[in-house]
């Protein structure tokens, strides 16, 4: 790190409040994106979905569960990055789900149900959570093509023929990708009302919101793969 | 919730297309802002700060810690407070989960508030996070950045019409507004390098809602966003209080 410009006071001042300006003008343009979100039609869904849940067998209107907006995130089960066997859940996608615990009560406080949803057996997401410490909402969706339908799984036939991930076509997709899925349950009937896969999924990646302030900032730059730092928050001190 | 507009879903794809193009642009913005973040010069801290912290006096050098970057959220407690900010509470338990991976990276996350130590060990423990949080009401660290202020210097903004977020949240820490904006919330960083203390980049504000409040990114996405009415007081609790009140 050595080499870094030093400043004085003034230069400093003046160099943070130039940026400053181009970060209201980025949170302006981020405030400009969420209305446009907002604004998207709503699509009814009009399939019925079935999950195994904690609490039994629920619909997509159950998973709601008293709320009238419901966030599902895709996260990839005995699949993905750092997974060996079918009993863990993809290194990445528990980098997010770490975050979920701590926004769940402010988001349930604020009408929104927040959940995780895999293509696993139920029995396992819980194992999996029991160990990483988490309590959120976990259902498995295994023998419903709800994942499939929202575009962050791909069946034996779409990955010979190709598909869509995240509104582009890949010819030949991987089994899964992670994504978030938004819906509004009004009069009774389910919407679909937003999605967001890859890079989209960020926004709940706050570690690397917290990297972009520090000094050197995400600081993968140098590596073969950019997430080769990140393992489970129980396995950095094996790495 | 109004009825929304509900469209095919040719038409949800159209508009949710162009939306990603824009999106796209918004996250190679922000790619190309912590770059320049990380270009910002350095400015080394000539002062001598002193904290008290769980394993005794600290100097700002020490809290780094073994790591070479230094993450410091200013939470809103002072010494009348009898509760941490609900806000600022917020923003903890977003931060609280993301320590195992920063150490990781090299980077050392830590509160710093203006009350007591034994004030904050305490409500850390009610909340149930692991961070460590030093307490730094005998020196000024936090007014050299402008996250503590007189009553003098409040003036103005206690003759005006106080905000009926600042009295909500001056009573749920058991303080009145002049208490309350005594402090102020911030996150700043630090850089050790050669055994001097660099402050790199301090943000405050709307600044802290990308890295510390990551419910507001998800509500940016959620059907009826963040749904803040403005003559209404923020909705936020802490989180083993919503429903209490």
């Amino acid at each position: 790190m050595a080499g870094h410009p030093v400043g004085t006071r003034d230069q400093w001042l003046a160099a943070r409040t130039d940026l400053l300006e181009a970060e209201k003008a980025h949170m302006r343009g981020g405030d400009e994106l969420a209305r446009r979100r907002q604004a998207l039609p709503w699509v009814p869904v009009e399939k019925e979905y079935a999950f195994e849940t904690v609490d039994g067998r629920k619909t997509l209107a159950d998973l709601f569960d008293g709320r009238s907006q419901l966030v599902v995130y895709h996260f990839m089960f005995g699949f993905g990055f750092r997974v060996n066997d079918e009993t863990q859940g993809c290194a990445r996608c528990s980098f997010i789900a770490d975050n979920v615990d701590g926004m769940l009560p402010h988001l349930n406080g604020h009408d929104v149900t927040l959940m995780c949803e895999s293509i696993a057996p139920l029995d396992r997401l819980q194992s999996y959570a029991e160990r990483m410490g988490w309590s959120f909402p976990w259902v498995s969706s295994l023998g419903s093509d709800f994942r499939y339908d929202f575009g962050a799984a791909f069946t034996d036939q779409q990955r010979t023929d190709g598909a869509e991930y995240n509104f582009r076509r890949y010819d030949k997709p991987v089994p899964q990708r992670e994504g978030v899925s938004a819906f509004a349950l009004q009069d009774g009937v389910v919407h679909h009302t937003y999605s967001a896969y890859a890079r989209g999924v960020e926004p709940l990646m706050s570690a690397y919101a917290v990297f972009d302030l520090a000094p050197r900032g995400r600081n993968e730059a140098g590596l073969d793969n950019p997430a080769a730092w990140q393992y489970r928050h129980d396995e950095y001190q094996r790495s | 919730m109004p009825e929304h507009k509900v469209g095919t879903q040719e038409e949800f794809d159209a508009a949710r297309e162009q939306l990603l193009a824009e999106e796209k642009q918004l996250t190679r913005r922000s790619d190309e802002l912590a770059k320049t973040r990380r270009e910002l010069p350095w400015l080394p801290i000539e002062k001598d700060y002193r904290f008290e912290t769980e394993d005794g006096t600290k100097s700002l050098a020490d809290l780094f810690d073994g790591r070479s970057q230094l993450l410091v959220y200013h939470f809103m407690f002072g010494a009348p407070y009898e509760a941490g900010c609900p806000v600022c509470s917020s923003i903890a338990d977003t931060l609280s989960p993301q320590v195992p991976h920063l150490k990781a990276q090299d980077v050392t996350l830590i509160c710093s508030s203006r009350a007591p130590l034994a004030k904050l060990l305490a409500y850390r423990q009610r909340m149930g996070w692991s961070f460590p949080w030093v307490s730094s009401g005998g020196s000024d660290f936090h007014r050299d950045l402008g996250f503590a202020n007189t009553e003098e210097e409040l003036r103005s903004f206690l003759e005006g019409d106080i905000p009926l977020t600042v009295t909500q949240n001056a009573e749920m820490c058991g303080t009145d507004p002049v208490g309350y904006v005594s402090e102020g919330p911030g996150l700043s960083a630090y850089a050790l390098s050669n055994g001097t203390v660099y402050r790199t980049y301090v943000t405050t504000a709307r600044g802290l809602e990308q890295p510390a409040m990551s419910y507001y990114g998800l509500l940016d996405r959620a059907p009826m966003g963040r749904n803040e009415p403005p003559d209404e007081p923020l909705w936020l609790r802490r989180h083993d209080e919503y429903g209490t009140t």
